[in-house]
């Protein structure tokens, strides 16, 4: 194990410190490259003067926003359309040809109608993370147990409480997995919206580091979209491994 | 020319020895069975065999050469037929891949090609893909793969393991004719004695824990074999009276 | 990704023309107002104008190219250095944590630092969806390149097959359901990063009419143009979806 660990890290450490060397003998040209030494400090320094972890809250505001409406908006729909084959052929085609829009390109429509901030962000995000659990949620009400459904109705129950305590938990299992693809979604869509156009986040303290030519802010500010990134993946996988299968005992 | 296989092999996993002091020729133009319990080592006999592995100690010497890696003259018919042929080939397609890599030209490949499948029986499947074919099927496609490489020796681990008894008898017989007719060296290892006993004209029983020779008979039965009368004649049953105890009592 | 939504004629296009009339009444009795939410037929009718004197197809055309540039570039490459690491597992040691660390990070992140080497260029916007596009290429050529099943490199080895020859016959042909799924995913990145790109740079393109629509508050315009986009993204991902169904005939033969 720690054999792996060490190999892992020898191509990027390495890496590091040919840079940093070549840097400071003045191989590279320092204007659009800044050395991994200042980077760091400039990193350190954004952390402690709390603009990174700002910028940081203000992305994850709107990645949570989107994604919260997606989440609502994709498993109802994607209920409904699930239990229903006649809606669903109905409705469907409406929606392959809505998915392809990319997300991004509602930037401007939804800067006409909010104008710039939070709820525009997140309204972007929600496209981009609605289609991935829409999907996802499909799929698992088809795949629950044709008998829990038939108790369902023996039993009478409301929409809400069939929703509550039939389908959604028989469902959950996949609907997670349309979730964890929508949150990658949600984290990637918040910050190019952006630095494409809203000021706030940390997609637009990438672009205000650029163009204020804080070249070393600008880097460090990368690296730490790196980590957050890598992280929330991390923690996406383990929350995987330690949710029961629902899914296995049906196969069987 | 004869082909020699002096084995002594000592093959360890975390200390453990697989196989110990194995000594056997194989004589060219001969059916060799190999029989043995499960976990005996037999596989890792085959396999150091075709050069898939190495020995920790001793040698197989093949043609007056050590054996150090796999060979086109060594070839191998695996068990687990699906993973050996190539999916995304129609079965001619699998059976060229060795006229290919044996550097045949295109113009004679097809040519080839046909006379195999027709040999063993496939040519109506030709332009199938292995998915679509029954278990004996696949088998035959990967045995007729083999066949196109002109092996000098056909090593085969168990290929009608997982097969049911009709299609299991019916390649067996298949499997006989083709080795007669091509005077082919076959080495085939299995934990059916009785499929041991009647294909060939050697057995070696394979003992375990660590693997070793228990027993080298003669067969003596004479060819061409039948499942109905080779399998009734007395010197059948005394060989498989005789074989049975020492398998069981490993 | 599946097309797990089936269609059927009749009550579908009803349903997308009753929609589409229900949005058009909305917008002409004023509901809302008509700068936000033009009629439809207000966006169709730009569409027949602007496809009528052809000045769509300048956007059209440097968008789309802009996107098939980037993505056969990206997916060359992503292939190559995939199959490189994918099947030395000595390779995959050194390099997958590196590419793992690498991959959350959004390609348009980059577009500041290419800004910074490229200025606002199209070899920026290139160099951006290149980037961005490599990713899902290169990380399941890795993964089908290093999945390669153990009985067929021994099958190659008993084969005598050389290097070359195992690489072709072999590990492509058996990596390739991967690497086009990847293929298929950096192609949606592609046409989002152009999107992008032309937004940033104000490069000419769909992105960017759509952003000066808004800007002059021409929505009409606006969603015009995300009509075609969502035209160009259906298109592309069909056709790449007809041709992985043809190349990888031998997963569906019954069919």
């Amino acid at each position: 194990m720690v054999q792996r660990f060490i190999r892992g890290i020898i191509v990027p450490a390495l890496a590091i410190a040919v840079w940093e060397a070549a840097s400071r003998t003045g191989i590279l040209k320092l204007e659009f490259l800044s050395r991994p030494s200042d980077i760091l400090a400039a990193g350190i320094d954004g952390l402690r003067d709390g603009s990174i972890l700002l910028a940081t809250a203000q992305t994850f505001e709107a990645a949570a926003l989107g994604l919260a409406i997606a989440v609502v908006a994709g498993v109802l729909a994607g209920t409904i359309l699930g239990l229903s084959r006649p809606i669903e052929r109905t409705v469907g085609p409406t929606i392959e040809a809505l998915r392809p829009i990319p997300a991004v390109a509602f930037i401007p429509l939804t800067l006409l109608l909010f104008g710039f901030g939070l709820p525009m962000e997140g309204t972007v995000v929600a496209y981009a993370c609605v289609w991935p659990i829409l999907i996802a949620t499909v799929a698992a009400v088809r795949g629950i147990e044709p008998r829990l459904l038939e108790v369902a109705q023996a039993l009478e129950l409301s929409f809400a409480e069939r929703m509550r305590k039939i389908i959604l938990p028989a469902a959950l299992g996949r609907i997670n997995v349309g979730v964890r693809v929508a949150v990658g979604f949600a984290l990637v869509v918040a910050v190019t919206v952006e630095i494409v156009v809203n000021p706030r986040g940390l997609g637009y303290s990438l672009i205000v580091a650029q163009q204020s030519l804080r070249i070393d802010l600008m880097y460090a500010q990368l690296l730490w979209l790196s980590i957050l990134g890598y992280t929330v993946n991390a923690l996406l996988r383990t929350v995987r491994t330690s949710e029961p299968d629902l899914q296995a005992g049906r196969a069987a | 020319m004869s082909v020699q296989k002096v084995g002594l092999t000592f093959g360890t996993s975390r200390g453990r020895p697989i196989l110990n002091d194995v000594n056997f020729d194989v004589l060219e133009g001969e059916f060799l069975c190999i029989v043995g319990p499960s976990g005996c080592g037999k596989t890792t006999l085959l396999r150091l065999l075709a050069g898939l592995l190495q020995p920790t100690s001793g040698a197989i010497v093949f043609q007056g050469h050590r054996v150090s890696g796999p060979s086109r003259s060594r070839a191998i018919v695996f068990q687990d037929y699906p993973n050996a042929l190539l999916p995304w080939r129609t079965v001619a397609g699998n059976v060229a891949l060795s006229l290919e890599a044996c550097g045949i030209a295109r113009a004679q490949r097809g040519a080839a090609v046909d006379a195999l499948l027709a040999k063993m029986g496939l040519q109506n499947a030709a332009d199938q893909f292995p998915s679509q074919l029954s278990g004996g099927m696949q088998q035959r496609v990967q045995i007729a793969r083999c066949l196109a490489q002109q092996p000098k020796i056909m090593l085969m681990d168990e290929p009608f393991g997982a097969l049911d008894a009709i299609t299991r008898q019916s390649l067996q017989d298949e499997l006989l004719a083709i080795a007669s007719e091509r005077r082919m060296t076959v080495v085939f290892i299995t934990h059916d004695l009785e499929e041991a006993i009647y294909l060939g004209d050697r057995v070696i029983v394979l003992g375990a824990n660590p693997g070793h020779i228990v027993e080298l008979v003669d067969v003596g039965l004479p060819r061409p074999r039948n499942q109905l009368t080779t399998r009734e004649d007395f010197k059948f049953l005394s060989l498989r009276h005789r074989l049975f105890g020492m398998l069981q009592g490993h | 990704m599946k097309r797990l939504l089936s269609t059927s004629s009749i009550p579908s296009l009803a349903f997308a023309v009753a929609l589409i009339a229900a949005w058009q009444f909305v917008a002409e009795s004023r509901i809302v107002s008509p700068v936000f939410f033009p009629a439809p037929s207000l966006a169709f009718e730009v569409l027949g104008v602007r496809f009528a004197d052809g000045s769509i197809w300048p956007s059209i055309g440097a968008t789309s190219l802009r996107m098939l540039f980037g993505w056969a570039f990206a997916s060359l490459l992503g292939v190559v250095v995939g199959a490189a690491i994918g099947s030395s597992a000595m390779a995959r040691d050194y390099l997958e944590p590196t590419l793992e660390f690498l991959r959350p990070l959004p390609a348009s992140a980059v577009i500041p630092v290419a800004i910074l080497f490229l200025g606002l260029s199209n070899e920026m916007s290139i160099s951006v969806i290149a980037f961005g596009a490599i990713w899902p290429v290169l990380l399941s050529s890795v993964y089908g390149f290093g999945s390669l099943q153990v009985r067929l490199r021994e099958v190659s080895a008993a084969l005598g097959l050389n290097r070359i020859e195992f690489l072709r016959k072999i590990a492509f042909p058996a990596a390739l359901p991967d690497i086009l799924s990847g293929v298929r995913v950096s192609l949606a990145i592609c046409l989002i990063l152009a999107v992008v790109t032309e937004m940033q740079a104000s490069l000419p393109g769909l992105g960017r009419d759509i952003f000066l629509a808004q800007r002059n508050f021409r929505s009409a315009d606006l969603y015009a143009g995300l009509i075609i986009l969502g035209a160009i993204g259906f298109i592309a991902n069909h056709v790449l979806l007809q041709i992985e169904r043809r190349l990888l005939r031998w997963r569906h033969p019954n069919l």
